[in-house]
């Protein structure tokens, strides 16, 4: 069925494409199927693929297409025929296995953060849950938690209405156009420029929701959101601006945007964005595409998707040898080898890129470290906000991104301290050791009609911060640096085998409602202080901790790979062991 | 006799000098010639770092900035005198809680009792800290660290919902405290006066500590300062942008009328109010008056945990902290931009680095890895952890840096993880 749309999608492609290879001249005066036409005849076309003359008005808008005064032509038509609630009727015609796939995917229902809000917040006993936006529509009451997302993490889905947003330049949502639209829809002098959409998303559009929170989509670019000082002063005003009071400060950017200038799509998949058509749990259920899968790929033929996107796209050769995903086995069309050599295109423009294999040097293959995910060695810095003071004012009104209107209760954010050196490591949700920062570390205070309320909740969360870089941090940076250990910034020893710790902050005196570091995820005997946003993640426990640690004394001297013990490393652990070989001689 | 006229004139001009300076001719005339008195320390260091080269004025003699701006030295004075120059001896109050004082000598030596104030020896803690405090040594020793400017940092929030009230002009961070405040120890504790000598310079810890108990102290670590080792934490705050500003323009500090200086926010808020248009004046804390413009100023970024290393004029290891890093901007009333964001004169940065004891003291000293596992990281910010001007001392040398890897080093450590 799917193949039947997509062959059918391509030879109306082709055809039009065919018949009217001039259609990006403006003033072009397409002739259409529609009476539409007769008032609208200054449109421009939104695409090479949906070509007036072809599609007319009526396929995408409704309305009546036989009418010739305004009144009768325009009833039942629909503006924004991409919005969810319409596009099966309309895309979905077409495109209906995407549209039912976006309908039901994370970045629709938001059902993620969600649960993992109301799990931390003690609403829910796990962080799994379906519950999303569209469920929240329809109640009437609300929790706490449900509170909060409302009035703050609901304004970012791909369906929400982009005319809540009183700043049109942070407009989101408005189903497939929140991502696919490259250009509004405007009037120009004498004639009427149509949205331009494409498949080729600017990485700007997935900037409109993913700068905050985890801040991936900034910190890719090697921007750091800042304490908002708005420094250094350029030409008597504040500089590296965000948006609204929000400022940021330059990081190393992650390594596949300084080398290759590459977009969010050249590595998300198609499904791992628009989701597979299951209701996933959380964002690694949906996410498709895996550092493996382009730096140690495995090619097969290309199958028809991959012919079609490929063709879709333009820029991208049509091949017959290309990778795909291990997780979905979707077609990665721009990573294709041929006999020489293997080549990654950039999506935006085609740009081709030498690609070879993850090395095979005792780093990647040594049994100590087959616990660590990638980004544990390689992300250089996470942004990590310490301590999030939600403050809700029961008295107080605001915004409701659910129901659209305005609500009793308000809730303001503070903040104790930002970082974004030597990220803290724990076990995450894949079991495996990556970075992880503050998400999020919530000390509420209720202030309610007679009285006022305490709770806190705090919380780590684990992720691939997209700050990678091909220099790794060094072996002193996990095995002996507090602060990745997850033990908080202060003075570590070791004495007897035994670690000390002794923290900088001190919580109870800066006012907060619990004795251990605010930066402290684990104490030094493990300890685990705080609880993450995954049924699976945790701390560091004391056994891992005392083996981390406990390796530093060999690292003080054995600090490269390319020392001979790492060669063969089981084998000189023997030699070791049994006294054959003796350090500090 | 004549230069007792001007002691007189200058200390006792706020009190009856009759009851100072009159018996007390020794400590006024010695009063005079300390740092406390001059603030020449911090002055010149500031005019040095802004590109004066020589330069060696106290807060008797020093100058008004220029008329006509071209470079940023033109404009240092009138930066010390609105910005820096609050905390001196006739200076009564600055607006900022905690920071109230007496003039003259009276300034440290009064306390409050139920006879009411009187005059006393012992002076109390709060009366160093109402000027030693946030970035500088002071409120360290008690544990606090500045919070940042923004309003979204001044939590937790009262119970009534409002924002929590601040000492010194900002809201701080509680951190690890001096073992000596632990023990109940105060500022004059140590920083006395018994030897007669300039009583800044007169205390080492090894005056107290005189037997010093581990190995380590003697074998390779008899170049280094005690604090490099015993401090808990430091101050490291990087890169200062200051701004002054001579045209009426504050709706962009909405969110950072905090900025550790309470006439600025009182005066921002006020501006912000105002539907009025309010003159851009700040005053001149030395002649005590209002001048035209304001200066507005904000941080990269703050931390607590970096520890960079040098060395001080006598060859002792110790750490360094940014006093400051500055980009300077003027804007004059024009509304043209005089200095736009200048970070450096003649290709040198407006920067000063400078060695210092932080009074962060713990038993427990630092394990070794804090000094020799530093590694500084490329790219971005980052490079701002590297000192560039150092005054009062010098970076490490190659050879200490070298050694802070050396396999000696390693073979001792791994020694005592073994």
């Amino acid at each position: 069925m799917r193949i039947f749309q997509y062959s059918l999608f391509v030879s109306i492609f082709i055809i039009g494409v065919s018949l009217y290879m001039n259609l990006e001249k403006p003033i072009a005066k397409p002739s259409s199927p529609d009476q539409c036409m007769s008032c609208h005849s200054s449109t421009t076309n939104m695409d090479k693929s949906h070509p007036i003359e072809v599609f007319g008005c009526f396929k995408c808008h409704g309305g009546n297409r036989y009418a010739t005064n305004k009144k009768d032509a325009h009833r039942g038509v629909v503006l924004n025929p991409s919005r969810l609630e319409y596009a099966n009727r309309f895309c979905g015609e077409c495109h209906s296995d995407v549209v039912k796939r976006v309908s039901s995917s994370m970045m629709q229902s938001q059902n993620g953060i969600l649960n993992v809000l109301k799990f931390q917040w003690g609403e829910l006993s796990t962080p799994i849950g379906l519950e999303g936006v569209v469920e929240l529509k329809d109640k009437n009451s609300t929790s706490l938690a449900e509170s909060h997302f409302r009035k703050a993490c609901a304004s970012c889905h791909v369906n929400q209405h982009e005319d809540v947003f009183d700043d049109k330049k942070y407009a989101r949502g408005g189903g497939c156009v929140d991502c696919h639209r490259i250009e509004k829809g405007h009037q120009e002098k004498n004639h009427y420029v149509h949205s331009k959409l494409s498949s080729k998303i600017p990485s700007k559009n997935c900037l409109k929701c993913h700068n905050r929170s985890n801040r991936i989509g900034i910190s890719y670019f090697g921007k750091f959101e800042s304490e908002g000082y708005g420094t250094p002063y350029k030409h008597g005003e504040f500089s590296h601006k965000l948006d609204g009071s929000r400022f940021y400060y330059e990081l190393p950017a992650d390594i596949h945007h300084t080398k290759a200038g590459l977009d969010c799509i050249d590595c998300h998949t198609e499904k791992g964005v628009m989701g597979d058509g299951k209701k996933n749990h959380h964002m690694e259920d949906a996410e498709d595409i895996k550092c493996n899968d382009c730096h140690k790929p495995k090619f097969k033929k290309a199958d028809s998707l991959a012919v079609m996107l490929s063709d879709l796209n333009g820029n991208i050769p049509e091949t017959k040898s290309i990778a795909y995903t291990n997780k979905k086995n979707s077609p990665i069309y721009n990573l294709q080898k041929d006999k020489n050599s293997t080549k990654f295109y950039r999506k935006r423009d085609g740009k081709a890129f030498d690609m070879s294999n993850m090395s095979n040097k005792p780093y990647h293959t040594l049994d100590i470290h087959k616990r660590l995910d990638c980004t544990s060695c390689h992300s250089s810095w996470v942004p990590s906000c310490y301590g999030c003071h939600e403050v809700y004012f029961e008295n107080g009104k605001q915004f409701d991104w659910v129901k659209r209107e305005v609500t009793k209760g308000s809730w303001q954010e503070f903040r104790s301290f930002l970082r974004f050196e030597s990220p803290s490591l724990g076990v995450g949700y894949n079991k495996k050791i990556m970075p992880f920062a503050p998400g999020c570390q919530v000390i509420g205070t209720l202030f309610k009609d007679k009285k006022v309320e305490k709770f806190h909740a705090m919380a780590m969360a684990g992720w691939d911060p997209h700050t990678t870089q091909k220099e790794v941090r060094s072996c002193e940076d996990c095995h002996f640096n507090p602060a990745s250990l997850g033990l908080g910034r202060g003075n570590l020893d070791i004495k007897n085998n035994r670690i000390f710790f002794e923290p900088f902050y001190n919580s109870k005196k800066s006012g907060m409602p619990f004795s251990y570091p605010i930066d402290g995820f684990v104490s030094s005997d493990g300890k685990q202080f705080q609880t993450t946003s995954r049924k699976d993640a945790r701390s560091f426990n004391k056994k891992e901790l005392q083996k981390i640690v406990g390796a530093y004394k060999c690292i003080l001297c054995h600090d490269r790979y390319s020392d001979k013990i790492y060669k063969d490393f089981n084998k000189s652990k023997i030699l070791f062991n049994s006294g054959k070989t003796v350090c500090l001689d | 006799m004549l230069r007792l006229i001007v002691i007189f004139f200058m200390l006792g001009l706020h009190l009856n000098a009759e009851d100072c300076v009159d018996c007390h001719k020794k400590e006024a005339q010695k009063c005079q010639s300390s740092n406390h008195y001059t603030l020449s320390n911090a002055i010149n260091i500031t005019r040095k770092a802004w590109g004066i080269k020589d330069s060696n004025v106290t807060l008797q003699t020093i100058p008004h900035s220029k008329i006509d701006v071209k470079k940023p030295s033109d404009l240092v004075d009138d930066f010390l005198r609105r910005k820096c120059l609050k905390c001196h001896l006739n200076v009564k109050n600055s607006g900022e809680r905690g920071m109230k004082r007496q003039r003259g000598c009276l300034a440290c030596h009064s306390k409050h009792s139920k006879k009411g104030r009187c005059q006393t020896k012992k002076i109390a803690m709060s009366k160093c800290l109402s000027c030693h405090n946030k970035e500088f040594v002071g409120t360290d020793y008690k544990g606090l660290f500045p919070k940042d400017y923004s309003h979204s940092f001044r939590t937790p929030l009262q119970k009534d919902g409002k924002y929590p009230s601040q000492r010194y002009g900002i809201d701080f961070h509680h951190l690890n405290q001096d073992i000596h405040y632990k023990l109940g120890m105060s500022c004059v504790d140590c920083h006395n006066n018994k030897n007669g000598k300039n009583w800044k310079k007169n205390i080492t810890c090894k005056d107290c500590h005189k037997e010093l108990s581990k190995s380590n102290h003697k074998e390779y670590h008899s170049n280094i300062s005690c604090s490099a080792c015993h401090s808990s934490w430091n101050m490291s705050s990087y890169e200062l942008s200051v701004f002054r500003d001579d045209t009426a323009d504050y709706a962009k500090w909405k969110d950072l009328t905090l900025q550790e200086d309470a006439y600025l926010n009182k005066f921002l808020k006020k501006a912000l109010k105002s539907k009025k248009k309010i003159k851009p004046v700040m005053p001149d804390w030395v002649d005590m008056k209002q001048k035209k413009g304001v200066w507005y100023s904000g941080w990269r970024y703050r931390r607590w945990e970096d520890m960079v290393l040098g060395v001080d004029m006598n060859g002792t290891i110790k750490i360094l902290r940014p006093i400051f890093q500055y980009r300077v901007s003027y804007r004059d009333a024009n509304g043209s931009m005089v200095l736009d964001d200048v970070s450096s004169v003649d290709g040198k940065p407006l920067e000063a680095w400078a060695p210092y004891s932080p009074h962060t003291i713990t038993k427990k000293a630092k394990s070794c890895e804090r000094c020799h596992n530093t590694e500084i990281k490329k790219g971005g910010v980052y490079s701002l952890k590297i000192p560039k001007v150092i005054y009062n001392g010098k970076a490490l040398s190659k050879t200490q840096t070298d050694r802070l890897k050396s396999y000696k080093y390693k073979k001792i450590r791994a020694k005592m993880l073994n």
